[in-house]
């Protein structure tokens, strides 16, 4: 009896499936996209932001101080602003409820990905009508939000990456301005119980090296010869025991390796420099543009402002997001030195020159389709895999192609 | 013979009417159970057919499923990653387990106390283990300068090495869940009627071969049992290696990427939530194959 019943429990599973595989097939596909020729009469805005890495209570009072500034200037238009983490969690959950908020963050890396699920609205027509100047924002930097022709946003901000250098370590060397350089200097340095230099075991700070050596910064590219020089570089400097990834100096980034002195050089960005000054006050520093190899290259991490394609209040949505990344907003934005202003015509505060000095040879990280599967469970594995010796850089370098094709 | 017919009637209304009541009581979890487990399956399945990203796109037949058949990362990865850790974690909880409750079955003093400290690690939430485990794991942590005191210098961050994050995993769930599977131990040892020992006792039987021919053996319901629920919480494994990496990445070199994260990442890292689908619905398939080969094996033996 047991056994008949256990046999028929699995004949109705295995049913269930067969039935539900087939019917799939047979179902009619309707229409999925959302319309967007609403009427664009309301007055309220309702925007939503805040991704994981800028939760920090000072950034959050003062987008929110900008907003105000916003409502005073605009009284027709009340800004409802809320932050959270896990974002692309939640935003997923508001974008299939079709009640998205009506301006918001979309970080670079997941910009293709987002457009061509139909989420965004594009933007050239309201900059058209409104005569909203894009020429000052960086090209590079613009870029990053473009899709097929269109623009889906206008960068918030950015932060491209630089050489902090702690010079009491140096040995009394001058800082290093190209590979040689680097490598040379670095063989010259030596710290107790560290190493001379941090490198993250992450490809969004090796890409940095790989446009140094003349590459596309494209993952499909993976296999050309540029990619191939740059990580072997990059690896050559680890493997000669002249660089470490983090977890080997005792620290969960190399922004912490470097503040404890356990390295002379790193390469980070302008979120390092509210890090130190808030962690270790004492240490002093210098910053340098990235080294050069055969040409410059660095890497421009930035985050948009993006309207919903099924926001209710396109007029007004406009209206804040024009604002928050035009001259005015931007300025305020950036005031306190949290983020690099994308605008050429708005200055970043002192102490800054070095992360916007060759902004020709900055490139937008992200803006590949897929890009965050390649980047972070495809391209950094294998990045670690190598770094162990687990995996050749041939293995790794076809191995990206492969996913990014 | 009319009263037997009228018994007969009557005994039959009320088996009905048991029936309706026994039907009534199960209505509400059965339709919750159906809603929630049931249905899910039957659209995941559905969902599996189409390119679905936030919203449905057109109708795909197969083709989540050969981009899965073709995916490196979770079968040479994810898949085996997962019956690694399965087909060591559980062995060597049910070992620890049935270790302590051995233990804490005998007239010891401070009984009490060693089945609370036993215990103690399974209370303790997974993310608040990680978090103490990532500091005693660190390159600089308390086992790296344990072990070079006596002499093994490792300098690495355990969950960091592709080598070492595996077994480090397998090695925390092994502690935290070891308790819980003392539990069930426990009760099934209490379970053994003492004449049985007695017997054995008489006949000479030392306590290790007591231990082997008569304890292990009358102990096979709590292994099946054990083996059933904890084989199928390990396949399910996501909370740890997620926290391990700060994130459904797999790193360090894919050593903390499991089925789960996959799913996870492709539904909520790329929005593909036909290829998630399509994922779910084949390591269902294998979490499924697995229980019923189990059934057949094990639990077989165990109803002989």
């Amino acid at each position: 009896m047991r056994k008949r019943l256990a046999v028929g429990a699995l004949l109705s599973t295995v049913m269930l499936f067969a039935v539900v595989l087939v019917s799939g097939s047979q179902a009619m596909v309707g229409g999925s996209v959302p319309n967007s020729a609403k009427k664009l009469t309301a007055s309220k805005v309702t925007t939503e932001s805040l991704n994981g890495w800028v939760g920090a209570k000072v950034e959050d009072d003062l987008l929110k101080t900008v907003i105000a500034a916003f409502e005073k200037s605009h009284p027709n238009i009340k800004v409802d602003y809320s932050g959270f983490n896990n974002y692309q969690t939640t935003m997923l959950a508001k974008f299939s409820a079709r009640k998205p908020p009506d301006v918001f963050y979309v970080a670079a890396e997941d910009f293709a990905d987002w457009v061509r699920q139909g989420v965004l609205q594009p933007l050239d027509s309201y900059a058209k009508k409104t005569k909203f100047s894009t020429k000052p924002f960086y090209t590079g930097l613009a870029n990053s939000f473009k899709y097929k022709g269109k623009t889906y946003g206008y960068p918030k901000d950015w932060s491209s990456l630089g050489m902090q250098v702690n010079p009491a370590l140096l040995n009394g060397q001058k800082v290093p301005q190209t590979w040689a350089q680097l490598r040379s200097v670095a063989q010259k340095i030596n710290i107790a119980g560290g190493k001379p230099i941090c490198l993250g075991a992450d490809w969004a700070r090796l890409m940095a090296f790989v446009y140094q050596a003349g590459g596309t910064g494209q993952f499909k590219d993976a296999q050309s010869a540029p990619f191939r020089v740059a990580v072997n570089f990059y690896i050559n400097l680890i493997n000669d025991g002249l660089a470490a990834t983090p977890d080997n100096l005792g620290a969960g980034w190399c922004g912490e390796a470097f503040g404890k002195e356990k390295v002379a050089i790193a390469f980070e960005g302008n979120w390092m420099l509210g890090y130190l000054k808030d962690t270790f006050p004492n240490l002093r520093y210098t910053l340098a543009p990235m080294p050069k190899g055969k040409t410059r290259g660095n890497l421009a991490f930035t985050v948009s402002y993006s309207m919903a394609k099924d926001s209710k209040n396109k007029a007004a949505a406009w209206t804040l997001l024009s604002y928050l990344t035009g001259k005015v907003g931007a300025k305020k934005w950036t005031s306190l030195g949290f983020a690099l202003p994308a605008r050429s015509d708005v200055k970043p505060v002192a102490g800054r020159g070095a992360f916007v000095k060759y902004p020709r040879f900055t490139h937008g990280w992200g803006n590949q389709v897929d890009f965050r599967h390649v980047w972070t469970e495809v391209a950094n594995n294998e990045l670690t895999a190598v770094l162990q010796g687990k995996e050749t850089v041939n293995e790794m370098l076809s191995k990206i192609a492969a996913a990014a094709k | 013979m009319a009263v037997k017919e009228r018994n007969a009637r009557g005994l039959g209304s009320e088996r009905l009417r048991e029936a309706l009541v026994g039907y009534g009581f199960i209505a509400l979890p059965m339709s919750f159970f159906l809603l929630f487990f049931i249905f899910p399956i039957g659209y995941a399945a559905y969902i599996s057919r189409y390119d679905w990203g936030i919203f449905r796109g057109p109708f795909v037949g197969f083709d989540n499923y050969r981009q899965l058949y073709h995916d490196t990362v979770f079968w040479q990865h994810a898949v085996r990653n997962t019956l690694v850790y399965t087909a060591v974690v559980v062995p060597l909880q049910m070992a620890i387990g049935l270790s302590l409750a051995v233990v804490v079955n005998q007239a010891i003093r401070f009984r009490t106390f060693f089945r609370s400290a036993f215990y103690f690690p399974s209370l303790a939430s997974s993310a608040a283990i990680v978090s103490i485990a990532t500091y005693i794991l660190a390159s600089d942590g308390l086992l790296n300068s344990f072990l070079g005191r006596l002499g093994y210098e490792h300098s690495y961050a355990w969950f960091a090495r592709q080598d070492t994050a595996l077994p480090a995993i397998i090695g925390l769930n092994a502690w935290t869940t070891a308790g819980t599977m003392m539990l069930f131990y426990l009760a099934s040892l209490q379970a053994i009627s003492t004449e049985v020992y007695e017997a054995a006792a008489i006949d000479g039987a030392g306590a290790w071969r007591t231990f082997w021919k008569i304890t292990f053996p009358l102990l096979r319901p709590a292994h099946f049992f054990c083996l059933v629920v904890f084989g199928i919480g390990a396949l399910k494994l996501f909370d740890q290696p997620f926290l391990v990496a700060g994130g459904a990445s797999g790193n360090p070199a894919y050593a903390t990427m499991y089925p789960i994260l996959y799913i996870y990442n492709a539904a909520f890292g790329v929005f593909d939530f036909g290829l998630a689908a399509a994922a779910g619905v084949i390591y269902f398939v294998i979490v499924f194959g697995l229980t019923v080969v189990q059934r057949l094996t094990v639990g077989r033996q165990e109803a002989a």
